[in-house]
């Protein structure tokens, strides 16, 4: 078996601290927190902690936070659940495919619906401004690390995907729902928070008898670690931010001087996508790997409908041999001259043949 | 015009005998391309950005491409 030495995926292994400490909150966590024994209410004290810390750390009110077992129910909750009888729906050719699913739902059963297209620069263009419609923003974008603009239109109803984002982008001031994935800040994966804001006019759009706002199920444990992985991402995030940034401009400057015939899309400081002409990602992918690196693809040979990414082709960049450098906190300038010298000898070779 | 069959070759093969094609030719030389890779359309465009020639798509299978730097 090859031993990664490396890992440059979206994901990221949890933290250690959050490891020691999952047992014993399963332990303790197990009672449920609606009902009113001691262990109840303790499992309720824990709940209500972690609610105060991602209600913190999103800048929001915490009796607005609520949690999924199911991270991609959260897309249908907060677009669907925002819908008026005269509803429209907007969203851009660089979203995630569920929204695409959404909307494809939503046109076929006779809503108005618009794809918002982006430019070279990943830019997704701003819907006009209308009380009636329903605007799916991505904060940033999880194949390039893409940032969008704040949307300034209070009028729009937003639903504002933060999967990818994390903390990284703040809300815009006039969100209405959101949701955010626990893997984007190093916690456990199965827990989607969920949150909507004071103003918005929400209906839970899953058949239900009580006044929930969500189905209510996610794993109180998971949401525990979840809340303390995201207390130690942002501390570390603070601290190691520059490192990240300088790794990453190192990169994009050896890809572009060192290797060429390269797309590089460098917008952030923790996500770097190369696409390198006549490349063979699925080859490079498992060469890398071979190699002990282990990175992602959006190309159409690593996809399982084997089509290009529907993002790097909205914004014209080349799909073919393209690796995606995800770089967590703790990597090393070590890793990454090692990561680069293997890319370019294999890069060259594959050329050569 | 000459004509470059890819029918049924995936990502990056068309791309990669396309500029295999060129490398000798004259600049202005031209050829069409068949090609049904979901992929051919945006990174043929992709390519002629980044290595200064031109690709016209003629079809969702047909493109024409234009040599303009060597």
């Amino acid at each position: 078996m090859v031993s990664i030495t490396s890992n440059f995926q979206s994901e990221a292994p949890l933290h250690p601290a959050v490891i020691d400490a999952l047992g014993a909150v399963f332990g303790q966590s197990w009672a449920d927190s609606a009902k009113l024994p001691a262990d109840s209410r303790k499992a309720r004290l824990l709940l209500d902690e972690s609610r105060e810390t991602f209600a913190k750390h999103f800048g929001i009110r915490s009796d607005g936070v609520h949690f999924l077992g199911e991270v991609n129910l959260g897309f249908f909750l907060g677009i669907l659940g925002l819908i008026q009888p005269e509803s429209t729906f907007s969203y851009s050719a660089i979203d995630r495919s569920e929204i695409f699913a959404i909307a494809e739902q939503l046109r076929s059963q006779g809503m108005q619906v618009e794809e918002l297209s982006c430019d070279a620069g990943g830019v997704i263009t701003s819907p006009v401004p209308d009380a009636k419609k329903i605007v799916a923003w991505q904060l940033r974008n999880g194949e390039t690390g893409i940032s969008q603009p704040m949307l300034a239109d209070s009028a729009l109803q937003i639903f504002v995907d933060a999967t990818s984002s994390g903390l990284r982008n703040p809300l815009p001031k006039n969100w209405r729902t959101a949701l955010w994935d626990s893997k984007a800040w190093g916690g456990p994966s199965g827990l989607g928070i969920f949150a909507v804001a004071p103003d918005a006019k929400y209906r839970n759009p899953i058949p239900h008898l009580d006044n929930r706002i969500v189905p209510g199920s996610a794993s109180l444990p998971l949401i525990i670690a979840s809340a303390m992985a995201l207390e130690l991402w942002s501390e570390r995030e603070q601290a190691e931010r520059n490192h990240l940034a300088a790794l990453a401009l190192l990169i994009s400057n050896f890809a572009k001087s060192e290797i060429g015939d390269v797309d590089v899309i460098a917008a952030t400081h923790d996500l770097i996508s190369l696409s390198f002409l006549y490349i063979d990602a699925e080859r490079l992918v498992g060469a890398l790997d071979r190699a002990g690196f282990a990175v992602d693809s959006g190309s159409a040979c690593q996809a399982t409908n084997m089509e290009p990414s529907h993002v790097l082709a909205a914004m014209g960049t080349l799909t073919q041999g393209n690796v995606r450098i995800t770089l967590h906190h703790g990597v090393t300038e070590k890793q990454i001259n090692e990561l680069l010298a293997s890319l370019k000898a294999l890069v060259a070779e594959q050329r050569a043949n | 015009m000459e004509e470059l069959d890819c029918l049924g070759l995936r990502c990056p093969i068309p791309v990669i005998k396309v500029a295999k094609h060129l490398k000798e030719k004259e600049v202005g030389y031209q050829i069409s391309l068949l090609s049904d890779d979901p992929a051919s359309a945006p990174d043929l465009a992709a390519w002629a950005r980044m290595t200064g020639n031109n690709v016209e798509i003629k079809s969702a299978t047909s493109f024409q491409i234009t040599k303009l730097s060597d």
